[in-house]
């Protein structure tokens, strides 16, 4: 499943930095990061929950695209209105990707754990 | 279950792909706006300012060693007495060269700045501000003393040779140079090392980037082997300002 999901990330980073030749205006360069953010979010969101055995495709998609434009439209709203918006999407974002990983990182070691018990 | 399982696959995969490519775009535009704000704007700029005062320094070192061998030539010159005529003549020449009142030719460069031919709509730039799309006395202004600073022994605008005294002002319409009216387009000519010229009217944040940044149709710049510079023709008389301690001016 990961080596699925990482094969896809380096097949997009190089379509991105190769194929693909297109220059955004430099106003939308913060709202791009704070999308690829979400994004990231989500794929973590989604290895975890494929990893509890309760990984739906549909929940899946829609909260990578939701989160990611959310995201987006806060840190838009927050420079028209002046107020550091961005911030709270980057820390709710942040936090809850540390605490997927965690998750992560603790199954992988219960599972190493159990194999060496058995073993 | 294992279709399922093939579909799970596939979502993951696309996700992360958009994923990358979101990254990947992020990644190069940071990347780009980084280089695009601090190396290469300030690099070159320093660069020509060490390349500039190191000919600067030669060429003044070159000039010690002239005025030196000046001195030994008028010293004999005097002695000798006959050929002060001769030396009188050089420098009156010299004199004229400086205050631009000679016909000059060398290498140099050419350079034509025109008024864009956008035509303001709606609610963009050029309806907000349409002084930025014509050129402008402080355009020809910044031009002229850019050159200057290059090193640019003649110049002129429209034909019109720019010296010591010379006024460049926007009066309506029309710009005056020299008091001869004048209107876009302007094509300025200057003899110098052209690929010195060319780089101090090039430099970023300078004149031709600020001109070029509103449309760049507006500048048209190139090096030319032969420049010819007409001698300026306007008056020369001196009515208030009187050379101080005659006694001291004598050659």
């Amino acid at each position: 499943m990961i080596a699925v999901g990482m094969l896809g990330l380096i097949i997009g980073v190089i379509i991105a930095t190769l194929v693909l030749n297109v220059s955004l205006p430099e106003e939308w360069a913060a709202y791009l990061s704070l999308a690829a953010l979400a994004g990231l979010d989500t794929a973590f969101g989604g290895w975890r929950a494929s990893l509890e055995g309760r990984f739906h495709a549909d929940v899946f998609i829609s909260g990578f695209i939701v989160n990611a434009l959310l995201a987006a439209l806060l840190a838009y709203l927050g420079d028209r209105i002046g107020v550091d918006l961005f911030l709270a999407a980057v820390v709710t974002l942040g936090g809850r990707m540390f605490l997927n990983l965690s998750l992560i990182r603790r199954y992988y070691l219960n599972q190493f754990a159990l194999r060496r018990q058995r073993g | 279950m294992s279709e399922n399982r093939l579909y799970q696959k596939l979502v993951f995969f696309s996700i992360w792909l958009v994923i990358g490519l979101l990254l990947g775009l992020a990644f190069k535009e940071q990347t780009r706006i980084r280089t695009a704000e601090l190396p290469s704007a300030r690099l070159p700029e320093l660069a020509r300012a060490y390349v500039q005062e190191k000919q600067s320094n030669a060429a003044l070192e070159e000039e010690i060693r002239q005025l030196r061998q000046r001195i030994n030539e008028l010293e004999t010159a005097f002695a000798s007495g006959a050929k002060q005529a001769e030396l009188l003549s050089q420098s009156l020449q010299e004199a004229k060269m400086i205050a631009g009142l000679l016909e000059v030719e060398g290498p140099g460069i050419e350079l034509i700045l025109r008024d864009s031919a956008r035509k303001p709509s709606g609610e963009s730039l050029e309806q907000l501000l349409p002084e930025l799309y014509t050129i402008h006395d402080y355009d020809l202004l910044r031009v002229v003393n850019e050159l200057r600073q290059a090193g640019a022994e003649a110049i002129s605008i429209n034909g019109q040779r720019i010296v010591a005294t010379t006024g460049i002002r926007c009066t309506g319409p029309v710009v005056y140079v020299n008091d001869v009216k004048m209107a876009s387009p302007f094509v300025i000519h200057a003899i110098g090392d052209p690929k010195t010229l060319i780089g101090a009217l090039e430099m970023p944040g300078g004149v031709l980037s600020d001109i070029k940044s509103v449309d760049p149709k507006m500048v048209q710049l190139k090096a030319l082997d032969k420049v010819r510079i007409p001698a300026y023709s306007g008056s020369t008389q001196f009515r208030y300002a009187r050379p101080v301690s005659a006694q001291e001016v004598k050659p």
